[in-house]
């Protein structure tokens, strides 16, 4: 390992030659903006600090943590002590291309994850990891966002129905799922973005479901709204009909699976609209939370 | 991606009174739909009318954003 990174284990998970891993990384360099080929410094190098705070943040929205957080998520018994959790930072980052983990989008205040580095830069550390976050302090753009990981589909898998059809909870992706998540992210941000990048383009996305957003694992189309969301590894899972009071805009196709506490929006949708300005309360909807703790008891048990 | 908070919305809209809330919700939509098809496959039509069309609102929706040649100028949100 180079002798200006600073690896760091906070869990060190099931004692196995791959436990599922969580890696948080201190991004060291910018594209400005997206597919531009054009790299900065990012502010975050010089920030130890806001790099600590960000990856004690993380660590506590991920295992139930947070001051009234509902949803426990990752610290369900059971899952919780097998999860490793290391942090990586590079002191004194070269402005190259191969250290550019998040790019400034061109078309949004969005922080986007260029998911293709991540592999190559943690290999130089001799890191593997399932889910990585990329934290940066962009002094432009502030949202943050998530790619789901492809998986590999060609490797081993827990076998599931989803309506019919055989899906799969791969052990291994060919790109892990990957989120650029800013420094000053807070609230349920981190849980949020950790949902998309658990899930897959080829077996269950998890979207957002504070848009009229594409079909997906935890997103319907169609009009009335039936009773049934889906049926999983046979559970019939029902519908949110009323989307928690918030209510389906009526130009919208899209529908949700019932929550687990009506009275929140989901994880998925906009958390910050929780009647009590509260957001912490919300909890994954029914579905999504069955479906991604399935897929990490799958990355559990490889 | 990270919601918008209400109170962002509200300011996008008051600030902008040619851009429409539905333009907004277009935007979103289009955003969410980039990030629900796996990046490394060939850009195909729909994914470039898609960017195209996010770069029209983008400079709709926050015009205050860009200088002379569309380049992004700082802000804080």
């Amino acid at each position: 390992m180079s002798s200006e990174a600073h690896l760091r284990v906070l869990r060190e998970g099931e004692d196995k030659a791959r436990p599922f891993t969580i890696a948080i990384v201190a991004n060291p360099v910018l594209e400005v903006a997206r597919d531009s080929g054009h790299f900065v410094t990012d502010p975050l190098a010089h920030d130890e600090s806001a790099f600590d705070a960000a990856t004690a943040y993380i660590e506590k929205a991920l295992f139930g943590r947070l001051y009234d957080q509902a949803e426990v998520f990752l610290g369900t018994p059971g899952i919780a002590d097998k999860v490793r959790v290391v942090t990586l930072r590079i002191a004194k980052p070269a402005t190259d291309p191969e250290n550019a983990l998040v790019a400034q989008d061109d078309v949004s205040r969005l922080l986007v994850a260029r998911r293709s580095a991540f592999i190559p830069f943690l290999e130089r550390f001799g890191q593997r990891a399932d889910i990585v976050y990329a934290i940066s302090k962009s002094e432009t753009h502030r949202r943050s966002s998530a790619w789901p990981a492809s998986d590999d589909d060609d490797g081993p898998g827990e076998r599931f129905d989803l309506d019919g059809t055989t899906l799969h909870h791969r052990h291994e992706s060919l790109v892990p799922g990957t989120i650029a998540l800013h420094a000053e992210a807070c609230s349920l941000t981190a849980l949020h973005e950790f949902g998309h990048a658990l899930s897959s383009f080829s077996n269950g996305l998890i979207t957002d479901l504070y848009l009229d957003g594409p079909a997906a694992m935890n997103n319907r189309h169609g009009r009335p709204i039936p009773s049934a969301f889906a049926a999983y590894e046979g559970t019939t899972f029902a519908t949110d009909r009323i989307r928690d009071g918030i209510g389906y805009p009526v130009s919208w196709r899209s529908y949700h699976s019932q929550l687990h506490s009506p009275g929140y929006p989901a994880i998925m949708d906009n958390y910050w609209l929780a009647h009590d300005g509260i957001p912490e309360r919300c909890q994954h909807d029914r579905i999504t939370r069955r479906f991604l703790l399935d897929r990490v008891r799958a990355k559990l048990a490889r | 991606m990270e919601p918008l908070r209400p109170e962002e919305k509200a300011r996008i809209l008051s600030e902008n009174p040619e851009a429409s809330a539905a333009e907004l919700d277009e935007y979103e939509r289009l955003l969410a739909e980039r990030f629900a098809r796996d990046p490394a496959l060939a850009a195909t039509a729909d994914s470039r009318r898609r960017e195209d069309r996010l770069a029209e609102l983008y400079l709709k929706l926050f015009p205050e954003e860009h200088d002379a040649v569309g380049h992004a100028l700082p802000r804080t949100w």
